[in-house]
């Protein structure tokens, strides 16, 4: 093995795949634009929404006791002070979601504040229709109302709602039976939100006549039934820590393995592809006058490696940007992102042998597809995998699973990512099966690749590709 | 080489074959498609290794350890179509053991030398394919090596690079180069070479020199054309010391009897009837070819076989599975 001719080898396959506009653009620039864009897009749903709703909400009150209230709560002054509220839960709910720093949350309390001045909600002239009134005269009113054609939005004369309470849905008739409940009648088409708005409110004002009725005190039963629960810690041999939320422990991993993933699999497309090409190129033989088939296969897979590790390292890197942004370096694990490496190498050798292999044994892409099918299954299961794995990275599945190669590196990773981490014994162990596995998948590779090369016409099967081990 | 063979499952590519090439000379393989020339050439380069026999290139053992002292251009020549001329050529060029330094004046001098000044920078695919062939064959000699193998080099070209190409291999071969060429067109041997290997259904039928071929291979055959035409051809058999004739092309290929003189014969032809034309059959390497492989008979197997030769000129694929 001629070291130079190597590095010759693997210099023009970086070059070829990595220097080019389509790689660049590819790999580096979309995702940097996608994550740009983000915020734009998010901004641009919101501001899409429908108009909100304005109209007449009658109410029909066989009881003749809700009314009064119902008129209270959808009242516009009562609604907005209730949409206020609402956004001030969501904005305490983002903040808690994701990990970030305080400057974060800062600025998710700006937005949230300037989208609820755009965001507007539904406006009710509220009618009380009377107990005695006629249920199907409101009904044909409304009919007439839609069949006219007149709009629904901005109108406050339009009739959005009819509600139909019961007689008993305060009261009991007698106490063998229950409480009664309520009707509403819609126009079509209604924002989602609006009817809520209409159902909460009747729902909370029947609730509310119930509890005086009773005479309980309703406050007193909210402040019953409210138990405190301060934010979970976990003592650690370092001491007290905060409780990774369900976010952190399932992102961090399975952002790891997919990373891992993809880095692997980018390189080994590569592989395929220019093997693929230059043996349909018929260049090969010219490059085997120069060099041997071994010197050929080892410069292409560590050309194509240093291409999976610039992805890996990008990726990486926007990563640990991200939560240096988000003020969250403690959830930075240095252990993880080194073992993210080593797995990468050793993944990408089983992945770029595969793919040498067939990229060497056939004569076109569409060839290739057939023996591909296989190795794309294989890479797939780590995603089957990775709910059973996180949710008990030490369970017998995760620690059988983590020792297979070639999908071991995978599940590895989010076992060692995981909040729950195996001991280092393991790591070592899989490691070393690996590198193992990684020396017969080149061995393997390289007897097809010396044979495969400069072969031309049918392409092979599997029973063909293991003859040919057999004859080099 | 002794004794090499070379089979692919049932198939046996090469069978036997002994072969010693010295130094400084043209070597041509000639043979028909699927004859097993690109086998052997592959295997002298090291790219297929014999199943049997012995073989040294160079001095050594295989040209595994002598590759950068070769050149070889092979049948199935290939580019990188996105490279540009100049990397491509660059890049080969360091992959054979050349320094950076002077490759780039290296290049643009074997690039004029080839007639191609100006391409490189444009990129592989924007050259015709006889423009891709001598960029190929500038890949194959830019690190000067002692060894030239080149497999089928003329195909695809037109007669003036056809030129070109032959008087480059010649340079090469003045200045103490080894070149071995092959090919299926046998009268492009005949032009080139100063020796001839033949192969023939993976066997080697002949080893020589072309002077000692030709010598050797004398058909002891006239062309005559009687001013009767064709139609005399039975007249022609009549006469004493011919033993058969064969209309070819308008007029008479005629064998003479083992022992007769060509000079006495064609005196009693011309005596026998007015003659347009009575000259000796000089061989050709094809003849040459047909009469190995018939054993010396005529008739429809020669006939065949010469059609094959001559359908040998479309590329076809040196099947291998």
């Amino acid at each position: 093995m001629n070291f130079s001719k190597i590095t010759r080898v693997a210099g023009r396959e970086f070059a070829s795949t990595a220097m080019t506009k389509g790689f660049i653009i590819g790999a580096l620039v979309l995702p940097a634009v996608l994550a740009a864009i983000m915020p734009l897009v998010i901004l641009l749903t919101m501001s899409a929404q429908p108009p909100a709703d304005t109209g007449t909400v009658y109410i029909l009150d066989r009881s003749a006791d809700v009314s009064e209230t119902l008129q209270e709560r959808l009242a516009p002054d009562a609604v907005e002070a209730r949409w206020k509220e609402r956004f001030d839960d969501v904005k305490e709910f983002a903040k808690n979601a994701i990990p970030m720093g305080d400057d974060q949350k800062d600025q998710i309390d700006q937005r949230i504040d300037q989208a609820s001045k755009t965001i507007r909600f539904p406006e009710f002239r509220v009618i009380p229709a009377g107990t005695d009134a006629s249920i199907e005269e409101l009904k044909s009113e409304m009919q007439d109302q839609v069949a006219s054609g007149a709009k629904g939005k901005g109108d406050i004369n339009t009739i959005l709602a009819i509600i139909d309470i019961d007689v008993d849905s305060t009261r009991k008739a007698n106490e063998e039976e229950g409480y009664g409940g309520f009707q509403v009648f819609l126009r079509p088409k209604l924002n989602d939100e609006t009817v809520s708005e209409i159902k909460d409110g009747v729902r909370w004002s029947i609730r509310q006549r119930r509890y005086e009725n009773a005479g309980i005190d309703r406050s007193q039963v909210l402040e019953i039934s409210d138990v405190d629960e301060r934010a979970s810690q976990e003592i650690t041999e370092e001491g007290e820590k905060k409780a990774s939320t369900g976010i952190t422990t399932f992102i961090i991993p399975v952002v790891s393995m997919i990373l891992l993933l993809i880095a692997s699999m980018t390189g080994g497309q590569y592989l395929l592809t220019t093997t693929i090409e230059e043996k349909s190129n018929r260049v090969v033989e010219v490059l085997l006058s120069a060099c041997s088939p071994m010197e050929l296969m080892t410069g292409k897979i560590i050309g194509q490696m240093c291409v999976g590790l610039s992805l890996l390292i990008v990726y990486s890197w926007l990563g640990i940007f991200a939560l240096f942004f988000m003020e969250r370096m403690d959830l930075i694990d240095w252990t993880t992102i080194v073992l993210i490496f080593v797995f990468f190498i050793l993944a990408y050798f089983m992945f770029a042998s595969l793919m040498a292999a067939i990229g060497s044994a056939v004569n076109d892409m569409r060839e290739a597809q057939s023996l591909m099918t296989p190795v794309i299954m294989l890479m797939m299961l780590p995603y089957f995998f990775f709910t059973p794995v996180i949710r008990a990275p030490n369970s017998m599945l995760s620690t059988i699973t983590s020792f297979i190669p070639p999908i071991s590196p995978f599940i590895m990773i989010m076992r060692v990512a995981s909040n729950d981490p195996p001991p280092v014994w393991q790591t070592g162990l899989v490691i070393l099966v690996n590198s193992v596995a990684v020396v017969i998948f080149l061995w393997f590779a390289a007897k097809v690749f010396r044979v495969g090369l400069l072969m031309f016409g049918k392409p092979p099967n599997i029973r063909t590709l293991i003859k040919w081990v057999r004859m080099a | 080489m002794q004794g090499v063979r070379k089979t692919f499952g049932p198939k046996v590519a090469v069978e036997g074959i002994d072969l010693s090439i010295p130094e400084g000379s043209i070597y041509g393989f000639i043979g028909p498609n699927g004859a097993g020339k690109t086998t052997t050439i592959r295997m002298i380069m090291s790219i297929l290794f014999p199943d049997r026999g012995e073989l040294s290139v160079l001095g050594k053992k295989s040209a595994v350890e002598s590759k950068d002292r070769i050149g070889y251009l092979p049948e199935e020549r290939g580019i990188y179509k996105k490279m540009k001329v100049g990397s491509f050529l660059t890049h080969m060029g360091r992959l054979k053991g050349l320094d950076r330094a002077g490759l780039k004046p290296r290049v643009m001098e074997w690039l004029e030398r080839v007639d191609l000044p100006d391409v490189y920078k444009k990129k592989c695919e924007e050259l015709s394919k006889g423009m891709q062939q001598k960029v190929q064959f500038v890949a194959s000699v830019l690190h000067d090596p002692d060894l030239i193998i080149l497999d089928e080099p003329f195909s695809g070209l037109d007669p003036v690079n056809m030129r070109l190409l032959r008087s480059l291999i010649d340079d090469e071969n003045k200045r103490g180069k080894t070149v071995i060429f092959s090919t299926h067109v046998m009268y492009q041997a005949e032009q080139n070479c100063d020796h001839v290997v033949m192969i023939h259904q993976g066997r080697k039928v002949l080893d020589d020199t072309l002077e000692d071929i030709r010598r050797r291979f004398d058909p002891r055959a006239l062309h005559v054309d009687p001013i009767g035409g064709v139609a005399q051809a039975d007249a022609v058999g009549q006469i004493p010391g011919v033993a058969h004739v064969t209309p070819v092309e308008g007029s008479l290929e005629v064998v003479l009897d083992e022992g007769i003189d060509p000079q006495q014969a064609m005196q009693s032809l011309l005596g026998a009837m007015p003659m347009n034309r009575v000259e000796i059959k000089r061989p050709t390497l094809e003849d040459v070819f047909i009469e190995i492989v018939t054993g010396g008979k005529r008739g429809a197997d020669a006939a065949q076989l010469r059609a094959e030769l001559l359908a040998g000129n479309t590329d076809d694929e040196e099947g291998e599975s």
